[in-house]
């Protein structure tokens, strides 16, 4: 077992060393910082609500779109870029189970995310705190009472999207282990992401009486197999304080995360047992 | 006797395309491969080698046969402990340097982090690599990456080592290199299973061969029984002058013998190749 955690932690270590010397990742980093920074200079388009939150959605969506577009692409990169120039031959023919040469993938391309997540919560962090102070300051003047963010709920918004993104890697490895092509992989991947994204309305339906057997059945497996990524969205919530969040609520939404993470990384690991490289 | 590899009745099908058409790669293929031996498997592109090396690592299931290493069923984390693999054509990641990499496949073969930096540096030695380990795979020519492919197959001192095509693409000069890291597995006692179409370095490195047809075993033996043809002699004489030459025609004639052919001996071009660029441009 502890072999096993060895080999798994080389290989996501050099996974990781891969991906972060990547000029993708490196683009998509500057890309969506530039997004965050800009948001500040963007603020009058706020569309009438609060500044904090235009600040907040737009910093956000960009760490939400991005990070989507980097845990498809990149990770099905790194898991082809090993089959593909046969690197994987010199590695499996060593003592390293094929469960391990997938886990070790996914813990680095999942490392390479966090660091994603963590630069970009930093600079939304210090863009909102910036902001915030200044409208303390003229709300105190005007005497009204100010908006202001929470720094918790921000770390919260953090481990939720870093979860949200690992369940993401998950899928894409489990399609990588059956899939020959890196286009077929991204193509999937990103059809999943969207199909996660608005599994929310097969939810709803769902819930809905209907005549249909058929059309039940069909919804009762989409909506078990899909996860909802939609409930990791928790911006306003956490980091605005524009709803109550209960501790359970969180909880569950991360137990659920983890619990597809696993069972995609296990489907994947059955697939690419079988896999003929 | 337990034997390096034991391969029996191995068949090998792939299926192509969606009607899944059927394609044997391996024929009925039983091969039974001793310790210590330096042992050759030939045969033109396409005839089955890689797929039978593959089918013995693990990479590839067997359509049917069974297969041993060391005693081991194949396949098992220990019996691809105690065995190194160069691929054909190998490519590593261009960021690691050599030395970086030799470490990395030394950590997945299970050395132990004590011995560690001593199997590393071996390795890069018998290798002849320790001066340019330190360098960004990404820079190293083609007979650099076969040396470095090399170190990562023994760094953990394996009883076996398979090299697929481990010339291919060489230059003369960095094949003859590594004919001398073979040998030197061999003298320490070590199993090398080599395949190749580069039939002159077999004959020169290996014990044994095995040739292969579209799947099949066409022959196998010592190289020094499959290759000579005890019914002929070659004598190399100096100085024959033609009077020197009719008196041993006719001595030999009257024994009942009879000179069939007198030419005279040549050196390989690759020997002659070898002579004149003395190999240091890799190093």
């Amino acid at each position: 077992m502890k072999d096993s955690l060895r080999r798994t932690l080389w290989i996501s270590r050099v996974t990781f060393l891969e991906a972060v010397r990547q000029r993708f990742f490196a683009f998509l980093l500057v890309l969506s910082a530039a997004m965050v920074l800009s948001s500040v200079s963007l603020r009058v388009f706020d569309f009438g609500h609060g500044e904090l939150k235009f600040i907040a959605d737009f910093g956000f969506g960009g760490m939400f779109f991005f990070g989507s577009v980097l845990a498809v692409v990149m990770t099905a990169q790194l898991f082809f870029s090993e089959i593909d120039n046969k690197t994987a031959l010199t590695l499996l023919a060593k003592p390293l189970s094929r469960p391990e040469f997938l886990l070790g993938k996914f813990f680095g391309a999942w490392a390479v995310l966090g660091v994603f997540v963590l630069v970009l919560a930093g600079l939304q962090g210090v863009v909102l705190w910036a902001r915030e102070q200044e409208l303390v300051a003229a709300a105190e003047q005007a005497g009204r009472i100010p908006t202001t963010f929470s720094i918790v709920g921000l770390c919260q918004l953090v481990l939720l999207q870093w979860l949200r993104l690992g369940v993401v890697i998950a899928i894409v490895l489990a399609i990588s282990s059956l899939a020959r092509t890196f286009l077929f992989t991204v193509v999937v991947g990103s059809l999943a992401v969207v199909a996660g994204q608005l599994q929310w309305i097969a939810q709803d339906a769902f819930l809905r009486p209907t005549d249909s057997p058929v059309y039940t059945a069909f919804l009762w497996v989409s909506t078990r197999l899909i996860p909802n990524l939609q409930q990791f969205n928790l911006a306003d919530a956490l980091v605005l304080g524009s709803a109550v969040v209960e501790e359970g609520a969180l909880i569950s939404v991360g137990f659920s995360g983890l619990a597809y993470l696993v069972a995609y990384l296990t489907l994947g690991s059955l697939i690419f047992r079988r896999r003929e490289i | 006797m337990n034997y390096a590899i034991s391969v029996r009745h191995l068949t090998k099908d792939f299926r192509i395309g969606i009607r899944g058409l059927k394609l044997r790669a391996v024929d009925d293929l039983s091969l039974e491969i001793p310790r210590g031996q330096v042992y050759g498997l030939l045969g033109p592109n396409g005839c089955g080698k890689s797929t039978t090396l593959k089918v013995v690592l693990g990479l590839v299931s067997a359509t049917a046969g069974e297969i041993s290493i060391l005693g081991e069923p194949s396949a098992t984390s220990a019996a691809r402990r105690r065995t190194g693999f160069l691929p054909e054509a190998p490519y590593f990641h261009k960021f690691l340097t050599g030395r970086e990499l030799v470490r990395y496949c030394a950590q997945l073969s299970g050395v132990a982090a004590s011995e560690l930096d001593a199997a590393v540096e071996d390795a890069l030695g018998l290798a002849a690599m320790n001066e340019a380990a330190g360098r960004p795979i990404g820079t190293y020519s083609k007979g650099m990456l076969q040396r470095i492919g090399f170190a990562q197959a023994v760094v953990h001192d394996p009883e076996l080592i398979i090299l697929d095509e481990p010339t291919a693409g060489v230059d003369p000069v960095g094949s003859a290199s590594i004919g001398r890291m073979i040998h030197a597995m061999r003298d320490k006692g070590k199993t090398v299973v080599l395949c190749s179409h580069l039939l002159g370095q077999v004959e020169q490195v290996c014990d044994r061969v095995a040739i292969m047809d579209r799947g099949k075993l066409v022959l196998e033996g010592a190289v020094e029984d499959v290759l000579s043809r005890r019914d002929r002699h070659v004598m190399t004489i100096e100085a024959m002058t033609p009077t020197a030459r009719a008196a041993a025609e006719a001595a030999l004639e009257a024994h009942g013998a009879k000179i069939t052919s007198v030419t005279h001996p040549r050196r390989s071009l690759e020997d002659l190749f070898r002579e004149l660029v003395t190999g240091s441009r890799d190093a």
